[in-house]
């Protein structure tokens, strides 16, 4: 485990003039390098605790420990933090350099060096050559990478970025994903990043934190929150999702819809009320009552990668499917999952139990490689080849064991027959 | 077409009160009291110790009275954009200038008179009464109280404009207060300094009123001269020369000050 660079013990924050809490008790654990990201909805603390960290704002309770001191105290200037503001807050009385160089020159870093690390800064970000530029005549993505070269050039112990790609068009945010996460792997900073687009949540980091009004909700690899969502809320936040009520009758055995479904989680008590997920993906379809049961196209929209089918089934609950095939609207057609891909969700659970729960019941998927998985998919389905080919001559030689003893019956049929046939002529 | 009809009384105004104005200004200044055409007022004028002296105070009364409106005016319009109600505080400092001038010259004779309310405080103090008016001291006291307001009001809108980021930004890259003061509140909130420079700096090259009721027409400036010679000594040309030399100052003021886009 790396060293701990960033810790809220307890914190809490309260607005004394309007009595709003907006951060409630919250602690955690940052590690030194990784790329975390606070996912919520605007208003659910999360600039806040971003803020906090970066001395805009005071704590009303608990500890920030920054680099193993206690930085409540400091003042913002102090702390070997920078941040990347969604508005870019660019200073727009200075040119590129200026701007780049603005951290080193109040350190009253020697001037010849300022110039080299400026350079290497803004190739850092690909934007050598662009020192004399006004910021007033940059791009959006310019400007972005600008607050980037600009906040990492005296290499903070932790960068801080506040829906920094919000302002940028799906194309650029999309660049910019990928040179971020490339960035923070190469630099080895802490990043902690917030945001409101789960997508970019999930894209970029090495964990996650969803927080909703002033509480932390789940944390986990991005992997872990999307595959096993602790409750309707992370669910319906994180990635699109069937949410049904059901109920547990026993370990793996579940019931919604009125039917019975195999499933692989437990632990819980017996016919105890739950919830239960199952992603678009995790969904095929199959003939009309040959799958677990049957629903009927409502609507369709064509994404790109696939068709997202909406469908209702005889209950009326509606069902998001994915589909890499075009549907006829009106069509019945039957549904069927894996038991892996029913997820339970308890009411109210906390993040604890759920763990444990987890831990307990679910298989860790390990990440193996593209490679390995492609070996394992091609020797899974070498097996089934040989299976069948294995079957097949079974099935011959069945056949032939057959034909033999039929051969043999008709054998003996002829002999005997030969045998009364000689002796009628005895 | 029906946009050049709604111009048509802003082109008269400019015509009638700006340039036929300035143009007999300038037209008279060329002749003497006896009615001839001369140069004569504008060879004295740039050769006469007494006018060099007027014009060097003008502009240096001018200055001090400009930098003291400064002084009070930007930190009183930095605190009034952190306030919660900052435009109603702004709206009682603009309050004053509804009232007229004289009014309120007239108000500072009743405050700093010998038998006045500042007298009788120091009186009580016991450093007992003083000559406050008709003083240097009370002249630019009184000047920049009247100019205050034409100072804060543009450096309040620059600083209220001011993306509070870009503070954060400075102090979160390791600024200290005084450095982000230094290095970007004071930088971005120059247009609004400029605006107010121009609008105290100016006025105040040609203040006569005040010299007379307030500084005891002790500080001659331009603007008194152009007064005596207009009405005193009915040397119209002479006035109208120092008029002209006071336009032609505000134009380089205003050129100097002028807002600056990159």
């Amino acid at each position: 485990m790396s060293k701990t660079i960033i810790e809220f013990k307890n914190v809490s924050k309260t607005y004394a003039d309007t009595d709003t809490t907006v951060l409630k008790d919250i602690s955690f654990e940052l590690e030194e390098g990784k790329f975390y990201t606070l996912l919520g909805a605007s208003g659910s603390g999360k600039s806040t605790i971003l803020n906090i960290i970066a001395g805009l704002l005071d704590a009303t309770d608990g500890d920030v420990i920054l680099d193993d001191k206690r930085i409540n105290d400091l003042p913002a200037n102090k702390r070997n933090v920078h941040t990347i503001f969604q508005s870019y807050a660019l200073f727009p009385n200075m040119n590129v350099f200026d701007n780049v160089a603005f951290a080193l020159k109040i350190k009253g870093v020697d001037k010849k060096e300022i110039a080299k690390r400026v350079s290497e800064s803004l190739k850092l970000v690909r934007l050598d050559g662009f020192e004399k530029r006004s910021i007033t005549k940059l791009s959006g993505g310019q400007k972005q990478r600008v607050a980037i070269a600009r906040a990492i050039i005296d290499r903070p112990k932790v960068l801080l970025l506040d829906e920094s790609l919000s302002a940028l068009d799906m194309k650029l945010r999309k660049d910019m994903q990928y040179e971020l996460r490339e960035l923070q792997q190469s630099l080895g900073i802490t990043f902690i990043f917030v945001t409101h687009d789960q997508e970019e949540a999930l894209a970029m980091s090495d964990w996650v934190f969803i927080m909703n009004e002033g509480e932390i909700v789940q944390s986990g690899t991005p992997t872990d929150i999307y595959d096993e969502p602790i409750n309707h809320f992370v669910a319906d936040f994180i990635g699109e999702s069937n949410i049904l009520n059901g109920k547990m009758i026993e370990d793996y055995l579940v019931e919604f819809n009125g039917q019975k479904f195999e499933a692989v989680d437990g632990g819980m008590r017996k016919n105890e009320p739950i919830e239960v997920v199952i992603r678009p993906e995790d969904i095929w379809f199959t003939l009309p009552n040959e799958g677990k049961f049957n629903v009927k196209v409502d609507t369709q929209l064509f994404r790109g990668v696939h068709y997202e089918i909406v469908a209702y089934d005889e209950f009326n609950n509606e069902w998001l499917i994915h589909s890499t095939h075009k549907a006829i609207v009106g069509e019945t057609v039957g549904l069927d999952f894996d038991p892996e891909a029913i997820h339970i969700m308890r009411l109210n659970e906390s993040e604890e139990e759920f763990d444990a729960r987890i831990e307990e019941y679910v298989e860790e998927e390990e990440t193996v490689g593209l490679a390995k998985a492609v070996e394992e998919e091609n020797a899974e389905e070498e097996a089934a080849i040989q299976e069948a080919v294995k079957e097949a001559l079974e099935n011959t030689m069945e056949l032939t064991e057959l034909a033999e003893t039929v051969n043999e019956i008709l054998q003996k049929q002829e002999n005997e027959t030969e045998n009364s046939e000689s002796g009628d002529h005895k | 077409m029906t946009k050049r009809i709604y111009s048509v009384p802003y082109f008269l105004w400019i015509v009638f009160f700006v340039i036929v104005p300035l143009a007999m200004l300038l037209w008279q200044s060329f002749f003497d009291l006896n009615g001839h055409f001369t140069l004569n007022n504008y060879i004295l004028y740039f050769s006469s110790g007494t006018y060099l002296l007027m014009t060097w105070n003008s502009i240096l009364y001018a200055l001090i009275i400009t930098v003291a409106t400064l002084v009070i005016s930007y930190p009183v319009a930095y605190v009034l954009t952190k306030l919660k109600m900052k435009q109603f505080w702004l709206m009682l400092i603009i309050l004053p200038t509804w009232v007229n001038l004289l009014l309120k010259a007239y108000a500072f004779i009743g405050i700093f008179g010998k038998y006045g309310s500042v007298n009788n405080f120091l009186q009580f103090l016991g450093i007992g009464r003083t000559q406050i008016l008709f003083t240097d001291l009370s002249f630019i006291l009184v000047a920049s109280y009247i100019s205050i307001p034409f100072m804060v009001l543009p450096i309040f809108n620059a600083l209220n404009d001011l993306d509070d980021n870009l503070v954060n930004a400075s102090r979160d890259l390791g600024a200290s207060a005084f450095q982000t003061f230094t290095q970007v509140i004071w930088p971005l909130s120059l247009n609004g300094v400029r605006a107010g420079v121009q609008a105290v700096f100016i006025p105040s090259l040609s203040l006569f009123m005040l010299t007379r009721l307030i500084g005891g027409n002790k500080v001659i400036t331009l603007g008194t001269a152009v007064e005596e010679h207009f009405l005193t000594t009915q040397n119209w040309g002479m006035g109208s020369t120092i008029a002209v030399v006071l336009v032609v100052a505000m134009l380089i003021v205003m050129r100097m000050t002028k807002e600056r886009r990159d």
